[in-house]
């Protein structure tokens, strides 16, 4: 009994660890659907592991749908903003549309310790330099001799909070990124409305409007503004 | 080469062109006197161009002593009549063989006509019989035509005395909604015409679509009338009523004074203009029954409708698109129905595009929707494409009916060019020794996700907040109350130096003032010196301490207002006076 019980154990100790290397052996033999498919199953349980985002970005790419991977490395870069192979994955990935991620006259140094924390990581700082700043305010009250460390402690906190506000207007800004293949964008929102450009998969897109299936775009990199189908976006 | 492709080309065209021509010969009777006369009538239909007389053939038993040409006219279409008065030379049956007409390359033969000739002032009662008899036999006919052929024929025999009118029928007056149902407008004339625009009826609540024409020749109570057809295929747009205008034609009666063979035979004057319409027509739309009606339904009414899915390839890549289409063919205008919805497959992203509808070639009565959407598999593997269904509602069963297209397999292999499509950056050395070749994204990480970092549980700490915000109100609660201690405890110090500094006796005054009011908050400025008192003792100030300050305030008050010889002396003297007070007040508990 004892040893059917051990084998057991030992059984089930063999399809957990199987599971656990599906997806990425997966990936390895080519099998990008599988892994996907795998990797989603994943993001489930664990909503909030930007690895998750960024690997399955991976397949999109290798499967070619670069809209997609682009849309998924965004969600990750955004959880996770610091890590090398995201960041990395990203701008080549906004490079096969044309896009970059680092904005043109912006040093790379600068952009890096811009997105250095995520925008959780900055409200907390936000909360600690506002906790810290009310702490020595009331120890100068009380003994009027932490006037430099006080001021100081403000200056940090109001560059904090500016900076989470940039953060804030960017991260929240209403983004799309191109699906498929080529969206039409049309001069109205609706098929009876010529098409004045096409855009590729890929491009990055801002949402202005809505109505119905339709979405009013605007794509800053090539200074356009006209309407494309919801099916053909992907919303960040 | 060149030569052979034209020519080749011109016998294409001359053979459509010559597929329509139509020849015929009537007379306007077949018994008749020796002093009687015979009109003979041949017409040619759907020509151009070109082309020679129709041939008569051998007519020994008559004499041609009239001809005439005309020509008339339906929306640019042209048919040619040549008419032959003839006298009978001799009594008995004779027989008007084939007319021949050449063109294009063909011979057209009419059918051979008998003719009976009597003697002069014999009576001929058979021609009212043939006449009857005729009518019989035309009345037989019509009643074996189709439906629709037998409305138009029935409708036209109204008008036996009109030389031109025009009929409308339709083949269902009460279709369900979007069933399609054929309108036929027939011009019929007997005598020639010319400069003949056609106008179309005005429908309302009604598509409808123009499907063909025709040309024909009727028996009406012994008169033979020729017709041009004009057939539309309608469908209704909404339940209800529906209804199709008067279609109407405006004609020139005569021959035309331009015709070619004018010169041949003589102009014509030009007759004033006529028109002729046709009768509106009411249609009821009846609604289609919402019972039963399947989620496949996409407006199609009709019956014989076939329905088929195909890929244009069966293998591909994996990232490379394929489309997968769907055909119907049926009835009535399928471009009224809504796009089918195609099933989703598992592990494939569908690019919808938009559907393409028409009339199918030789079958303008049927057409077709081709549905399509983009395929594009995310990786190898073997895909089944699930049947599609597409359902429509026959009128003829009352029932809603479901085609079913077959399954199809979809075999897709590892993609092969994704690699070269990421490879966007420039073969370029970095120093070193190591040179960049291309550039690809990084490998999946299977690393468990990172560690959160302890800031982002701070905005959740609700309670620190709390704290923070206690704390602060406490300082500033004790801060506020510290600075009254202070100022208390400050006073007498403040007191002794302000006493240092004074050099006239206001400044003693005021400093007992400073103190009073800063200790207990008693305001020498407004208060009689009893009320002074008053509050000094309620603050515990003992009587004798009382009584000292009461005694040096009037001193002051005195010397302020009637000063001494020796000031110096004198000031001297009220500030060691005001100290030892002021350290009497602050021994008092």
């Amino acid at each position: 009994m004892k040893k059917l019980i051990l084998l057991v154990l030992f059984c089930v100790g063999l399809v957990t660890v199987g599971v656990g290397q599906t997806a990425e052996e997966f990936y390895r033999a080519g099998q990008y659907a599988q892994a996907l498919s795998a990797y989603e199953q994943d993001l489930k349980n664990y909503p909030n592991n930007p690895y998750l985002y960024y690997n399955i970005g991976n397949c999109y790419f290798k499967m070619g749908s670069k809209g997609l991977a682009v849309a998924n490395y965004y969600r990750a870069f955004k959880i996770y903003p610091r890590d090398n192979d995201i960041r990395h994955n990203l701008s080549l990935a906004l490079a096969s549309g044309g896009e970059t991620l680092v904005p043109t006259g912006v040093p790379v140094a600068l952009h890096k310790a811009f997105f250095v924390f995520s925008l959780a990581e900055l409200k907390g700082l936000v909360c600690l330099l506002g906790w810290t700043l009310c702490l020595l305010a009331g120890v100068l009250l009380l003994t009027r001799k932490t006037g430099k460390l006080s001021l100081a402690c403000a200056v940090l906190f109001l560059l904090c909070a500016g900076w989470f506000y940039v953060r804030h207007t960017w991260e929240t800004q209403p983004l799309a990124v191109v699906a498929s293949p080529v969206a039409e964008v049309r001069s109205g929102p609706g098929t009876n409305f010529p098409v004045s450009a096409s855009v590729q998969q890929g491009h990055l897109v801002e949402l202005a409007d809505q109505k119905d299936n339709w979405q009013q775009v605007i794509v800053k990199s090539q200074g356009l503004k006209g309407w494309i189908e919801n099916s053909a976006l992907e919303r960040i | 080469m060149k030569r052979i492709f034209l020519a080749i080309l011109a016998f294409f065209l001359s053979t459509c062109l010559y597929a329509q021509v139509q020849l015929s010969a009537t007379t306007d009777k077949t018994t008749l006197t020796l002093d009687d006369e015979l009109t003979l009538t041949v017409q040619v239909s759907g020509v151009s161009g070109n082309m020679v007389m129709p041939q008569l053939p051998s007519l020994p038993a008559f004499n041609v002593y009239s001809r005439e040409a005309a020509q008339s006219s339906v929306n640019g279409k042209s048919t040619l009549f040549f008419k032959y008065t003839m006298m009978p030379r001799f009594v008995g049956n004779t027989t008007i063989g084939p007319v021949t007409f050449k063109y294009g390359g063909k011979t057209y033969q009419t059918k051979p006509i008998s003719i009976r000739i009597y003697r002069s002032g014999t009576s001929v009662p058979k021609a009212n019989n043939t006449q009857s008899q005729n009518t019989a036999q035309a009345a037989k006919a019509v009643d074996q035509l189709p439906p629709l052929e037998r409305e138009l024929a029935t409708r036209a025999y109204a008008h036996t005395s009109e030389p031109y009118f025009l009929v409308a029928a339709v083949s269902n007056k009460t279709p369900y909604l979007n069933e399609p149902f054929i309108l036929a407008v027939r011009f019929y004339y007997s005598q020639s015409f010319y400069d003949a625009p056609y106008q179309n009826p005005a429908v309302s609540n009604l598509f409808m679509e123009e499907i063909g024409e025709a040309q024909g020749q009727q028996n009406i109570q012994g008169r033979t009338y020729r017709y041009e057809e004009k057939r539309y295929q309608l469908s209704g747009v909404s339940a209800g009523k529906a209804r199709i205008g008067a279609a109407t034609v405006t004609f020139r009666p005569g021959d035309s004074p331009l015709s070619i063979f004018d010169r041949f035979f003589g102009g014509s004057a030009v007759q004033a203009e006529q028109s002729v319409s046709s009768k509106p027509i009411e249609v009821t739309i009846k609604p289609l029954p919402t019972a039963n009606k399947p989620a496949s339904f996409y407006g199609a009414v009709g019956t014989d409708y076939t329905f088929s899915a195909k890929l244009d390839h069966d293998q591909t890549e994996a990232g490379e698109a394929v489309t997968w289409s769907a055909t119907v063919q049926g009835p009535g205008n399928l471009k009224t129905t809504s796009d089918l919805v195609f099933p989703t497959v598992q592990g494939v992203t569908a690019y919808p595009a938009a559907p393409a509808a028409g009339v199918l070639p030789n079958q303008k009565d049927r057409s077709y929707k081709v549905f399509k959407t983009e395929l594009v598999p995310l990786s190898s593997g073997t895909y089944t494409l699930p049947a599609i269904l597409w359902s429509y509602f026959d009128p003829k069963t009352n029932a809603y009916k479901t085609l079913a297209s077959q399954p199809l397999t979809l075999t897709v292999t590892p993609a092969t060019h994704t690699e070269k499509q990421v490879n966007f950056g420039s073969v370029e050395p970095t120093g070193n020794g190591i040179q960049t070749l291309g550039k690809d994204i990084r490998y999946v990480i299977s690393d468990s996700a990172p560690q959160t970092s302890w800031l982002v549980l701070l905005p959740h700490w609700k309670w620190v907040h709390a704290l923070v915000f206690i704390w602060l109100a406490v300082c500033l609660f004790m801060a506020s109350v510290g600075k009254k201690t202070a100022a208390k405890k400050h006073a007498y110090l403040a007191a002794k130096a302000q006493l240092k500094k004074a050099k006239i006796y206001e400044d003693v005054a005021d400093t007992l003032s400073a103190y009073l009011l800063a200790k207990w908050n008693i305001s020498t400025a407004s208060l009689p010196l009893k009320d002074m008192e008053q509050a000094l003792a309620k603050k515990g100030v003992s009587p004798d301490v009382q009584e000292q300050f009461a005694q040096l305030w009037k001193d002051l008050e005195s010397a302020r207002f009637s000063p001494q010889a020796d000031q110096a002396a004198t000031l001297a003297q009220f500030t060691t006076r005001s100290a030892e007070l002021l350290k009497k007040l602050e021994e008092t508990k």
